[in-house]
């Protein structure tokens, strides 16, 4: 239980910070070197993406994704997610990142 | 939350569910369904039947065995659990304390049950026991639908299970004369001893919309190791591979054939036994026995958990996000406009669809959702909220304003296909030997922290300096955080009515505030002028001072804005990020309130450095940004004191020091090239007119305008 409540508030806050980027495009590059470039669907505590209308930015290389609309993406094997700088409030995320600090603190 | 609700819940689940199967009565408490029951029920049948007979062009005796079904079949409720909005409603505790979902369940079969029982095997489950909390058990969708497979089977034994028969499809009625080995399927009676298993059966696609497909999906349900059913739905998941998938009644024919399914083809995966009908299976069906259910239907599986189906409470659109996420009104809005400009094609035909129904999907997310939920919203979803509360403030504010409709920002976003300007390796500058590249396990550190040294210093007073500056920003940090409670303080000081309780809070702001401003003065250097400078250094400190200005009593302000105006050069140089333009409003609020003399003071602060002559002090505030606009600021208040008629109470030197300074600045904002300031005030050419003669004013004009590349007044 304890575990649970110290990776809920982890996590609480890049959850938070996902679901105001619902809606936008992003692009999810994973630690196995695929960049997917779509639309972030939706996210979860554990930071899965879902991601619609998907392309690879380089397609040749992985042509096996041609056909794939929308994906599921573990939230463990990502490595960046590449986002538009104005849906993002630069500010706002260092005060919730100061906030989580002082929670996690007491 | 979870621990001891999930007991209770046990608890009463486990009363429910009599786990021996002997328990259950076979035609007991038919009175006790409610019409109400009975009347959704009906609903559904009749939608089950036009769909039938769509699809399958129904010849069947419509009263045919349907009748027999109908003793006593309760079928089991919505599949899927609503868990109740994270804010709004107190958690369900159990399922006997909170009533369950708008009455979706369907005890009874009514007389329009399709005899093509294939297709549309309706649990006819057993006969529960206990008129309580049964219908709340149902609800639940993990609770195994017990397909029936043969009418008159049903009056012999109550416990028959139908895995996977539904999909059999067959344009004869051959199904009515299978062969008896049904009889032979006492399995069931161990399925259903197993209480939790858990029936993935959806059946309800009203109102689902084609996007629906957008969650067709299938995917590993991260969390559900906690909810004690992982090995399960690995299970459940795994059986999608062909040659896991069994058609146990049907030794002989289970072929499927392969046809998209829409999302009322859910109908047809019962049985519980998640099988994707539409694909061909391809491997020898086995029956399944008794052993084999037990596997998927061990200990480990999840038991009917106190969730209700929200059936009715599909309120809200969610095309974007989960079913079940919680969007902020501002969110939902923008989404939903850019949802207006997208078509969604039809999905081609896709066998691989619709294998989980929404309902199922929903469940399985609010499931997850759980752990999410929380007593505080605002703090622990702080930044969604926050971001939300701000970008509707700011529309409300424009929507006020001049514009009658504004036009919603970027409703396509671009495609971000920026790969080419996305370097992995980040090279640092001035790093000797190995670059340390960034990756997910070490992140790049701080750069702004590293001062950008002088690499002629000597070792020692680097060090000093580093760990100077490292003491800033720690305090800063420190501070920051009390500023934040400052901030949180005065967003509750509105709504909050009582006086008392204004003025208690107001207190506790000023306390704050004025630890932060002693803090930052940086003690031992107290009255010498260059208190607040450290922190003017780092751009932290330039954000904490910026949104700590409005909180400040006037004499520290202006104390402040003389220490800025005084150093200006020093501030501007050490101004590496370019922090200081969110000083800018900030001051220029100080500014506003000044007296004439107080301006005077300023100004002449600005203009009069130990090292460096007024003209050089000008030019290189010409050159920056902030300082130029600090410069235009103080100049525009001065011209409208002036120009409002009100007496000014100048000190004696004061309107000397001004003209002096006019002609000063006049001179250097003809010469020099100047930057784009962030905010050219209107009147600073009323200002320069009254002083200089036409040609000069027309030299200065140019020179603003071709700066700013705007028009410098309303001449």
């Amino acid at each position: 239980l304890a575990v649970t409540l110290a990776c809920r508030s982890l996590f609480q806050l890049f959850y938070s910070f996902f679901k105001s980027l619902v809606g936008k495009d992003v692009v999810v590059e994973l630690k196995n070197d695929l960049s997917i470039c779509g639309t972030l669907h939706s996210v979860d505590q554990y930071l899965n993406i879902k991601l619609t209308d998907i392309s690879v930015t380089d397609p040749e290389k992985y042509p096996h994704m041609l056909s794939v609309k929308n994906c599921f993406i573990r939230g463990s094997v990502v490595r960046y997610v590449q986002l538009p700088a104005d849906e993002v409030d630069t500010q706002l995320l260092q005060d919730a990142a100061r906030k989580e600090a002082m929670q996690q603190k007491q | 939350m979870s621990d001891s609700e999930q007991q209770e819940s046990d608890k009463v689940s486990e009363a429910q569910w009599p786990e021996n199967g002997g328990s259950w009565s076979d035609t007991e408490n038919e009175a006790g369904m409610d019409s109400d029951l009975l009347q959704a029920m009906a609903e559904e049948d009749e939608e089950i039947n036009i769909f039938n007979e769509e699809t399958f062009g129904m010849d069947v005796d419509p009263n045919g065995t349907a009748n027999s079904l109908d003793n006593g079949g309760i079928s089991f409720g919505e599949p899927l659990p609503s868990t109740p909005p994270p804010n709004t409603d107190p958690k369900p505790l159990s399922p006997s304390t909170s009533p369950p979902s708008p009455p979706r369940q369907r005890p009874q079969y009514l007389p329009q049950y399709p005899a093509r029982a294939a297709q549309w095997q309706r649990i006819r489950g057993p006969r529960w026991r206990g008129g309580l909390g049964r219908g709340q058990m149902f609800d639940d969708p993990a609770v195994m639908r017990i397909v029936e497979g043969r009418p008159s089977l049903m009056s012999v034994d109550s416990a028959i299970v139908d895995c996977g028969h539904a999909v059999y499809r067959n344009t004869s009625l051959d199904n009515r004369t299978q062969p008896p080995y049904w009889k032979n399927r006492r399995a069931p009676a161990s399925i259903l001893q197993d209480s939790a298993i858990v029936c993935v059966i959806g059946h309800r696609a009203r109102g689902q919309r084609v996007n629906s497909d957008l969650l067709d999906l299938s995917y590993p349900v991260s969390s559900y190791g906690e909810k004690r059913g992982g090995p399960y739905n690995r299970m459940l998941f795994g059986q999608r591979g062909p040659s896991q998938m069994h058609s146990p009644m049907m030794p002989r024919s289970p072929i499927f054939s392969r046809q998209p399914l829409t999302p009322r083809q859910h109908f047809n995966q019962t049985g519980g036994f998640m099988f994707p009908p539409n694909r061909p299976c391809p491997s020898t069906p086995r029956p399944l026995t008794p052993k084999i259910m037990q596997l998927r239907f061990g200990a480990d599986s999840p038991r009917p958990s106190p969730f209700y189906s929200p059936s009715t409470n599909r309120v809200q659109p969610f095309s974007y996000g989960d079913p079940v996420t919680q969007l902020h009104p501002q969110h939902k809005r923008l989404l939903s406009q850019k949802q207006h400009l997208f078509q969604r094609k039809s999905q081609g035909s896709d066998p691989y669809c619709n294998l989980m129904t929404t309902k199922e999907k929903e469940w399985i997310i609010r499931l997850q959702m759980i752990q999410l939920q929380s007593e505080n919203p605002y703090l622990d979803d702080y930044y969604y909220q926050e971001y939300y509360r701000r970008l509707e403030a700011k529309m409300a504010e424009e929507e006020l304003g001049m514009r009658s409709k504004k036009e919603p920002p970027k409703l396509t976003t671009p495609y971000i296909t920026k790969t080419d300007a996305y370097a992995p390796v980040f090279h640092i500058e001035g790093s000797l030997g190995q670059v340390a590249v960034s990756t997910c396990y070490s992140p790049r550190r701080a750069i702004s922290a590293v001062n950008a040294v002088q690499t002629h210093c000597p070792l020692e007073e680097l060090k000093d300096t580093r760990q100077q500056r490292l003491e800033i920003l720690s305090k800063i940090e420190k501070l920051f955080i009390v500023l934040l409670e400052v901030e949180e303080t005065e967003r509750m000081k509105t709504p909050v009515s009582s006086e008392a309780e204004d003025a208690m809070l107001l207190e506790k702001i000023q306390r704050k505030v004025e630890h932060i401003y002693s803090e930052l003065q940086h003690h031992d250097s107290l009255d010498s002028g260059t208190e607040f400078l450290p922190v003017l250094s780092v751009s932290k400190g330039k954000k904490l001072l910026a949104r700590l200005l409005p909180f400040l009593k006037n004499d520290s302000a202006i104390k402040i804005l003389h220490i800025i105006a005084s150093n200006l050069p020093t501030v501007m140089s050490k101004d590496t990020e370019e922090t200081l333009p969110v000083l800018y409003l900030p001051l220029r609020n100080v500014i506003g309130g000044l007296t004439f003399s107080q301006l005077i003071k300023v100004l002449r602060d600005l203009t009069s450095s130990e090292s460096l002559s007024t003209l050089e002090c000008l030019s290189l505030a010409c050159q920056n940004k902030f300082g130029l606009t600090l410069l235009y600021a103080l100049l525009s208040h001065g011209e409208k004191l002036l120009s409002s008629g009100v007496p000014l109470e100048p000190s004696i030197g004061d309107f000397e020091t001004w003209t002096d300074i006019i002609f000063q600045v006049a001179g250097q904002l003809s010469q020099c090239s100047l930057v784009e300031p962030l905010l050219l005030p209107s009147n600073l050419l009323t200002l320069f007119c009254r002083y200089l003669d036409k040609r000069t004013v027309h030299q200065l004009k140019s020179n603003l305008e071709s700066a700013t590349g705007c028009l410098a007044l309303p001449s």
